[in-house]
């Protein structure tokens, strides 16, 4: 089967940017879940970063043309530009420890020629049963499902 | 020898006396990919021996997990077949698809 052609070198660039200034961040929410396995869609690829006013985070964007706007009263930090239309940006996740925390426990996977840190799916699963949200109780027999599959297939190979 | 595999003399001759045995949809199928047609046998088979272990896992999932949806499962082990990018991208372009309706 072809791969579908989204998700291309302009997006891998900006992780790759991001890795090479060593930004601390980490891929969450279903785009992390699909990597994963987990058949779940979605719109975005959220990122989840350590600190936002990392320099390298701003250098990064500047190399791929993208650039930040930071949070207003009514709207939450974003990132603009078409290298960068497909990351969301995340600032903390319901019912998780603090970033290092489960930095700590995320799996590293290779995308293109980047390694990111991606937050393993039983996070996922805890972070949207704490949310609670429509959305979130929809998915949530999706990932769990997923996550049964995951383990049964790693102990029968 | 015909006796015990239970194959009359008439089809026996029959099959000898044809070029080839195959059916003329995989000839062809070959030919067009410039490929021995025993090669596309194998692959076929290939595939369905790992699709039959992964229909055995999924009857495992479910056994051990009543409430888990079967499609849930199979797509999922579906999807772990693909390198991960490419679940990415599989499900960035539904999730875009769906925004457009």
């Amino acid at each position: 089967m072809a791969a579908p052609s989204i998700f291309t070198d302009r997006e891998r660039k900006f992780l790759q940017e991001l890795v090479r200034r060593d930004v601390e961040f980490m891929i969450v929410g279903l785009s992390a879940a699909a990597l994963q396995g987990a058949p779940a869609v979605t719109q975005d690829v959220d990122l989840w970063f350590k600190d936002l006013s990392d320099p390298g985070l701003l250098e990064a964007l500047k190399k791929v043309g993208g650039v930040y706007i930071p949070p207003t009263g009514s709207t939450p930090p974003m990132f603009a530009g078409q290298s960068v239309a497909l990351f969301d940006i995340v600032l903390t996740m319901d019912g998780l420890g603090d970033f290092q925390e489960e930095m700590e426990n995320a799996l590293d996977f290779r995308i293109g020629r980047v390694q990111v840190k991606v937050l393993r799916l039983s996070r996922i699963i805890a972070s949207k049963r704490a949310a609670n949200r429509n959305k979130d109780r929809l998915i949530l027999p999706v990932l769990e499902d997923a996550a049964a599959t995951i383990r049964e297939r790693g102990s029968d190979s | 020898m015909l006796e015990q595999a239970k194959v009359s003399r008439t089809a026996y001759y029959s099959l000898t006396r044809k070029e080839s045995v195959l059916p003329g949809s995989v000839r062809a199928i070959a030919d067009q990919l410039s490929v021995a047609p025993s090669k596309i046998l194998i692959e076929a088979e290939a595939a369905e021996r790992r699709a039959q272990a992964l229909l055995r896992i999924a009857k495992k999932v479910i056994r051990k997990n009543p409430e888990a949806s079967f499609e849930n499962v199979w797509h999922t082990l579906m999807l772990l077949e693909e390198p991960p990018i490419n679940r990415l991208r599989r499900s960035l372009l539904r999730g875009r698809a769906l925004d457009l309706h």
